[in-house]
């Protein structure tokens, strides 16, 4: 196929399917139903590192996590939910809630979405179990 | 001895196809409420890097093509392009597609270039897509070298090759649940693959198959999908990132931040590159048997089932 016609089919095709997906409302980002949930997002990452406590976003989006290990956190990627330890992070406090820079190519950032009394307590959480 | 043969370049071709099919499956599953789950940043990721593998193909497919035909130059072997010489090297690149896939699986090096395909959490069509950039680097057009010395001439093994990808387009997908038994028993279908991708202790390193299960079937890495234990699709350990460039070079950029470490052996450094994903020096990591014998030493009574070695003292039956 000539590329004056791939390439604008690859394009609009890519950027069709990704507004469909959106307008079709399936952009929504996971929720952990509860502690249980978010115990088991954790262990689905780290099995051998079962979490001692768990603390739940008001919005349920993400979870602190706390094992023998070290503290973690667990949050959505997209519809599912992905986790790390958090040794070596970097917290910094944003409009929204907070910021964690990890030392990891595979999960280099994360924008948790947290009110302000959870923003203010994660960090010194974090700090504590890290 | 044929120099010049030129075959459709099946893959581009079958980009419209693709297309439509991911629609019909969104709408499917939209429409129905079952069947799989799209997934917007999910998604775009997937057709990004199905874009982009097409991309470096067309600036780097002139290296595997011009050894390709290298080799052609000093054969003596010619099969001509007779149309049963077509189907034996279709079913002959499907057997190279099967080691290819299972060295993808038990090499880094090689690993490093397919895990991509790999990372998405979703099983849809789009996932199909989902291919690498990295190919050329894993060297592993070596393993077409003897079809072409027998005689096979690398355009219709390229063709052959494009076939082998589109067949495997359609198996991608929880729409479909099981096909008719003779064929799930000969062919590569949506559930063999779903085995494939299973994250599970039990479905790792299963089902390479391209096209035919049956070298699975002949090569003993055969899985099939339990009615008891649907797939958990993704990685041992999730990506947190939709970025595609991270997708495409972060097994690579781990390969490199292993073997630079201070106070290794050569044989250790090496062993990073090649050993099967999760060797390390240390042993702080887990390879696929790992998982599967920590999975065994929980759950005791799977072993001898589907996907798990028997136990010492006999087989188990399921």
């Amino acid at each position: 196929m000539p590329l004056a016609v791939l390439l604008p089919l690859v394009v609009a095709g890519i950027a069709g399917i990704a507004v469909l997906t959106y307008l079709l409302g399936l952009s929504r980002p996971a929720v952990l139903a509860d502690t249980a949930a978010a115990r088991a997002a954790w262990c689905r990452e780290f099995p051998d590192d079962a979490p001692r406590r768990v603390v739940l976003s008001h919005d349920r989006h993400a979870a602190l996590v706390e094992t023998a290990t070290g503290s973690g956190i667990v949050w959505p990627m997209g519809a599912d939910t992905t986790a790390r330890y958090l040794s070596g992070a970097r917290i910094t406090r944003t409009a929204t809630g907070l910021r964690v820079d990890l030392p990891d190519y595979t999960a280099p950032r994360i924008h948790l979405a947290l009110d302000d009394d959870e923003a203010r307590r994660w960090p010194t959480l974090m700090e504590a179990s890290a | 001895m044929t120099d010049q043969l030129s075959y459709p370049d099946v893959v581009t071709w079958a980009v419209p196809f693709f297309m439509a099919a991911i629609l019909a499956e969104l709408f499917w599953i939209v429409i129905k409420g079952r069947g799989g789950r799209y997934e917007t940043r999910d998604a775009l990721t997937s057709l990004v890097m199905g874009a982009g593998n097409v991309g470096s193909g067309l600036l780097l497919g002139f290296i595997a093509y011009g050894f390709f035909m290298a080799l052609w130059q000093i054969t003596p072997l010619d099969l001509g392009t007779a149309w049963w010489v077509v189907l034996l090297c279709f079913v002959l690149d499907d057997l190279r597609y099967y080691w290819v896939h299972r060295f993808g699986h038990r090499i880094r090096w090689v690993w490093a270039s397919h895990v991509n395909h790999h990372s998405s959490q979703h099983y849809n069509l789009t996932t199909a897509l989902r291919q690498t950039w990295t190919g050329t680097f894993t060297f592993m057009m070596l393993v077409r070298a003897p079809l072409i010395l027998l005689g096979f001439h690398p355009a219709m093994v390229l063709f052959c090759g494009g076939l082998n990808l589109i067949y495997q387009f359609w198996i991608h997908t929880e729409a479909i649940g099981k096909m008719p038994r003779w064929f799930e028993a000969v062919m590569n279908t949506p559930s063999h693959h779903r085995v494939h991708h299973g994250r599970n202790a039990r479905y790792l390193d299963a089902n390479y198959a391209g096209v035919f299960i049956v070298w699975d079937k002949m090569f003993g890495t055969f899985v099939p999908e339990l009615e008891a234990e649907r797939p958990d699709y993704g990685l041992v350990r999730n990506l947190g990132t939709f970025n595609p460039v991270r997708v495409a070079f972060h097994e690579w950029v781990g390969i490199f931040r292993d073997v630079i470490q201070p106070g290794l052996t050569w044989r250790e450094r090496l062993m990073y590159c090649l050993a099967p994903p999760g060797w390390s020096h240390d042993g702080s990591r887990d390879t696929s048997e790992a998982i599967k014998r920590k999975h065994l030493s929980r759950n005791p009574q799977d072993a001898g089932t589907p996907g798990f070695p028997a136990p010492p003292d006999g087989p188990v039956q399921n």
